[in-house]
């Protein structure tokens, strides 16, 4: 089978800066044009087009990209990352209905709400074996949602009617079904996260999250102060979670806790594994075509879910390390005979 | 509050426990093949739904039992329970061999980590849980009472019911069956084997797909137990039930010391009685939240679960 | 050999897909067709309730298309928004952007119904709701006023008529009521216990539960009533869970009244226990079932349907048969369609009167009383 991602990175290497930027502009542009796209093959029946482009098809790809930062880069296993997308949306929720504040001042708050939970689940958690640390994170995605579901102040199980929308920004309006506006918007947190994670990894965190992904007890001889960048991994992760979480609560207008359950984070852990955990263009592959494909195969009616299950076996037996993955020299090495 | 408890302390230890067993029969289909291969085997939880609906077949439908019958005795029940059982636990013992085969052993040999199964067997339980919605109409199935649920005696204040107290005997019998294959068979000799030294075991001449067959067998063959106990317990089944209860036994793996028998034992009666009593005192909606906070407790201080110690070094 | 099997699982799989593909409805060419809309759960986990309001709508269109043939053929676009919100939220603009449906049976789920709206709002697509009883959405109290004006009606009580409703037919001859109250922690279950708590008298209440909809080992609640020494028990929930839930009380020893909502109100609730278990259950609901009404036309839906009537299965009908009856006065239109719903006056199934109050409420929204005897749900005439 040929691998596209050798394939793209053959090209990109080979490309000089002019050719680059090109290449950057014709992808950034294929993206921005997609909600006028709707006429074609892509349109999914029922359910609105440019709706699924924002939820879930962008935001999954956002929340991807936030999750690849946790198991892609430094090989932590977090099953409970819609914790962070829900701490996100209730901040927005609870501030935006409450307090006079919109919702780019309140993006920041929700963004440091996530960050501070990263730390409280992080820094406990991280001192724990890798394996454990799948269960500890699912336990505490279920605690933020049954926490939801049981307060008074969060609506419990009506959740948060009425939340605004953002007010106008250099002079673009959000109404609420202005949906592309939305999609544009989150194209440039998309663009923002992707720069984010692009400079870190060159970096010394970057090299440090790689080096602990590989071998982390090497790492920890070599002196890399592990447990400080797992932490630091696991709390960006969560603020990118956090930012989505805000901007989702201020495009749906309502919140429940029926909106945070454990399948989301599955669904993303799903994307980031299925596109080529590591490789952000892989994630991003990854999350668009599995939240696309359920609106898509609407037309099933009753065996949707079915096929998109039978898809994911299919996929995984056909390209185990997804559908662009990591370089070669990237891959861990091979698991030592007990951890 | 306290003097409540108390008073209900026998009985909700009951409950507790028969919870506790079917808890430790899932977690033995992750804790078994998380010993050999190190990984989450995700689609068990739905192994056990498929399960839970052999032995409501069985008893509706093998043996015509309706709401209104007559509850069977003596040996009509025995014949009943013990075809039920056997059913359940073939039926899942063989669903877990294929799954082995169809959505991991293709990974397994191209050495592909851990996240690749774990996704593939995500999809595995898509289709199984939608396949049953499908055939079941997206409605839950009753299992006719067959056996009458009669108190045989009491405890202190508590009533023991004749349900629990079979739950509780032929868990510990299927228990000391598996740890005697485990610990005295050539096979699960072999199984102990693989899971401290893949390499070295297949050096050594053992057939590494057959030993990780049986181990989906073995695992799955627990899993189909609980399955038919659960039916037995609360007479009703879903094709939603297995994402639920499968957390909950994937965390009384994990609480015990996951890839060890020992540790889904403790994980699961712990787990059991935590979740009853917590229910009792701090209210159902927080018995969740308490499990976790425990969970990770435990797991800070004791960092190996419970009872961690790998399955490699059991000793009954 | 490998890559054999896995092609030959894949063309099984297309295979599949596309024979899936390949069936849709012959229609007939000359009659004037007409398009509604069903929305709520029917896939994933909560399938079942919508699955089976779905089946009350087809079945309630079957009978139309069959009595008007040649004249109007009515279709049903399956909108699945899993009783999430989230998946409401992209679903509904599809829909309210989809001129050619004049009307929609749902959102079967509040929540998803509240997410909905403002699209529907917008499009001004009638809908009427079969099972959405959160109060807030027709509530001109509620923040904001009523939520769903104009276009929202449902043919089902709201939680403020049925909470105290349910308490009273609970209670019902009980000389000295000690009231456990259990809810399933949806936002169906919650709504109905908030609006009955204020009307338990002082004394009367034995404590509250609030008890997950996924839990099956009810050993906890259990204790908790037989320690508070309730004779009256309450569950607000869904039938499956009730079932569950009432036969380990009953099997524990708790002689006492069991009561439940219009949610446990499903033929299939009979079958998921032992008659002896469930006998004497009492329910409460704004319609009743189709055997109730008459066996014959349970008789008829499960033949034209291929299953028995299920949760909301009345109210479904009652819900198509609305907007039929408008198609059937020639309405093509939204606009025509909306006005033409909200001047509705007619009989619903059961052959009480119907129609919609100012806010979209059922108008009247008299509750009725069941009791489960000798295996079956028996009407029992009004609450009052």
């Amino acid at each position: 089978m040929i691998n596209l991602r050798d394939k793209g990175a053959e090209i990109w290497e080979k490309a000089n800066r002019p050719q680059r930027v090109a290449i950057a502009i014709g992808w950034i542009a294929l993206a921005v044009s997609l909600p006028f796209l709707g006429g074609t093959i892509l349109n999914t029946p029922i359910a609105d087009y440019q709706s699924v482009l924002v939820y879930p098809i962008a935001m999954f790809v956002l929340m991807a990209i936030g999750l690849n930062i946790v198991i892609g880069k430094s090989g932590l296993l977090d099953l409970g990352y819609v914790a962070f997308f829900a701490i996100g949306a209730y901040t927005m929720g609870l501030l935006g209905t409450r307090t006079g504040l919109n919702t780019w001042e309140i993006l920041p708050i929700g963004i440091a709400m996530a960050m501070f939970s990263g730390i409280i689940l992080g820094v406990p958690a991280l001192k724990l074996r890798g394996d454990y640390l799948a269960i500890i994170t699912l336990g505490f995605g279920e605690i933020v949602r049954i926490v939801a579901l049981n307060l008074g102040a969060l609506g419990r199980s009506g959740g948060i009617i009425g939340i605004p929308t953002p007010p106008p920004i250099f002079g673009v309006e959000y109404a609420f079904d202005s949906h592309r506006v939305y999609y544009w918007t989150l194209l440039v947190i998309i663009l923002l996260a992707i720069w984010m994670v692009r400079r870190l990894s060159v970096r010394r965190a970057g090299r440090a999250w790689e080096s602990i992904r590989q071998d982390e007890d090497a790492a920890e001889l070599m002196g890399v102060p592990t447990f400080k960048y797992k932490v630091w991994a696991f709390v960006l992760g969560a603020s990118v979670g956090g930012a989505a979480g805000v901007f989702y609560a201020s495009k749906t207008l309502f919140i429940a806790p029926d909106n945070f359950t454990l399948q989301i984070s599955i669904l993303i852990l799903a994307c980031v594994v299925f596109g080529g955990m590591g490789n952000i263009w892989g994630v991003i592959a990854g999350a668009v075509i599995l939240g696309y494909l359920p609106d898509r195969i609407r037309f099933l009616s009753d065996a949707r879910l079915l096929v998109f299950g039978l898809v994911l076996v299919i996929m995984m037996n056909l390209r185990p390390d997804g559908l662009l993955p990591r370089k070669k020299r990237e891959k861990a090495l091979p698991n030592k005979e007990n951890p | 509050m306290i003097g409540n408890f108390l008073d209900q302390f026998w009985s909700l230890t009951f409950g507790g426990l028969s919870l506790g067993f079917i808890y430790i029969l899932i977690a033995l289909g992750y804790t078994m093949v998380y010993g050999v291969l190190r990984m989450i085997n995700f689609a068990n939880s739905e192994v056990f739904m498929i399960a839970t609906f052999a032995t409501v077949i069985i008893i509706r439908d093998v043996y015509n039992f309706t709401q209104t019958s007559e509850y069977a005795t003596g040996f009509k029940l025995w014949l009943i329970l013990g075809t039920a059982l056997l059913a359940s636990m073939a039926v899942a013992g063989i669903l877990s061999v294929l799954i082995e085969l169809i959505a991991y052993r293709r990974l397994r040999r191209m050495n592909s980590g851990v996240l690749a199964p774990l996704i593939s067997a995500i999809g595995v339980s898509m289709v199984l849980a939608e396949t049953m919605r499908i055939l079941t109409d997206s409605r839950p199935v009753a299992s006719p009472r067959a056996m009458e649920k009669k108190f045989i005696g009491k405890f202190f204040d508590a009533d023991i019911r004749l349900d629990n107290t079979i739950i509780i005997v032929a868990a510990i019998i299927l228990l000391t069956l598996l740890l005697a294959f485990v610990n005295r068979t050539r096979l699960g000799k072999a199984i102990r084997a693989v899971s401290m030294n893949p390499n070295a075991s297949k050096l050594m001449g053992i057939n590494i797909d057959g030993v990780v067959s049986i181990t989906f067998l073995v695992g799955g063959l627990m899993t189909g137990a609980a399955g038919f106990f659960y039916v037995l317990k609360y007479e009703n089944s879903s094709f939603s039930i297995g994402f639920e209860l499968g957390i909950a036994a994937f965390t009384a793996a994990i609480l015990g010391g996951i890839g060890n028998i020992k540790g889904a034992f403790y994980g699961g009666l712990s787990l059991g009685l935590l979740e009853t009593y917590a229910s009792f005192f701090l209210g159902t909606q927080w018995k969740a939240v308490t499990v976790f906070t425990i969970l990770v407790v435990v797991l800070y201080t004791k960092p190996n679960g419970l009872f961690g110690e790998a399955l490699t070094q059991t000793r009954a | 050999m490998k890559k054999l099997r896995l092609t030959s699982v894949a063309a099984a799989a297309a295979l599949a897909a596309a024979s899936l593909v390949a069936y849709a409805p012959a229609s007939n060419a000359a009659a004037k067709t007409i398009t509604l809309a069903f929305q709520g759960p029917l896939t994933g986990e909560e399938a079942q309730v919508g699955q089976d309001e779905l089946a009350g709508m087809q079945y309630a269109i079957k009978l139309f298309n069959a009595k008007n043939k040649g004249k109007y053929v009515v279709k049903v676009v399956q909108a699945d928004d899993q009783g999430d919100p989230a998946q409401a939220a992209k679903v509904a603009p599809g829909i309210a952007s989809n001129n050619k449906i004049i009307g929609l049976v749902g959102a079967a789920y509040s929540g998803a119904t509240i997410a909905s709206l403002p699209f529907y709002k917008q499009r001004l697509l009638p809908m009427i709701s079969p099972s959405a009883t959160r109060v807030s959405i027709t509530d001109p109290a509620s923040p904001g006023g009523a939520l769903g004006l104009p276009v929202f009606h449902r043919v089902v009580v709201t939680d403020r008529v049925q909470g105290p409703s349910l308490f009273k037919l609970a209670t019902k001859g009980v000389a000295s009521p000690k009231v456990f109250v259990v809810d399933d922690q949806s936002a169906y279950g919650v709504g109905l216990v908030d609006y009955m708590k204020p009307g338990i008298p002082a004394g009367q209440s034995a404590g509250f539960d609030s008890v997950s909809d996924k839990t099956t080992d009810w050993s906890a609640t259990v204790s908790k009533i037989k320690t508070a020494g309730a004779n009256v028990v309450i569950y607000t929930g869904y039938f499956p869970q009730a079932a569950v839930f009432f036969k380990q009380l009953r099997d524990s020893g708790y002689t006492g009244i069991l009561a439940g909502g219009d949610g446990v109100l499903s033929p299939s609730f009979v079958t998921l226990a032992p008659a002896s278990v469930l006998e004497g259950v009492r329910l409460t609901a704004g319609t009743v079932p189709l055997a109730d009404i008459s066996t014959k036309l349970e008789a008829d839906f499960k033949k034209k349907m291929g299953k028995a009537s299920g949760v909301y299965a009345a109210e479904s009908i009652d819900a198509a048969n609305i907007f039929l009856s408008c198609i059937a006065k020639g309405v093509s239109t939204r606009a025509a369609m909306l006005s033409c719903v909200k001047a509705f006056k007619g009989k619903s199934l059961t052959g009480a009167a119907l129609a919609f109050d100012a806010n979209g409420d059922v108008a009247g929204g008299a509750m009725n009383g069941f009791e489960v005897r000798g295996g079956a749900i028996k009407f029992t005439g009004p609450v009052k």
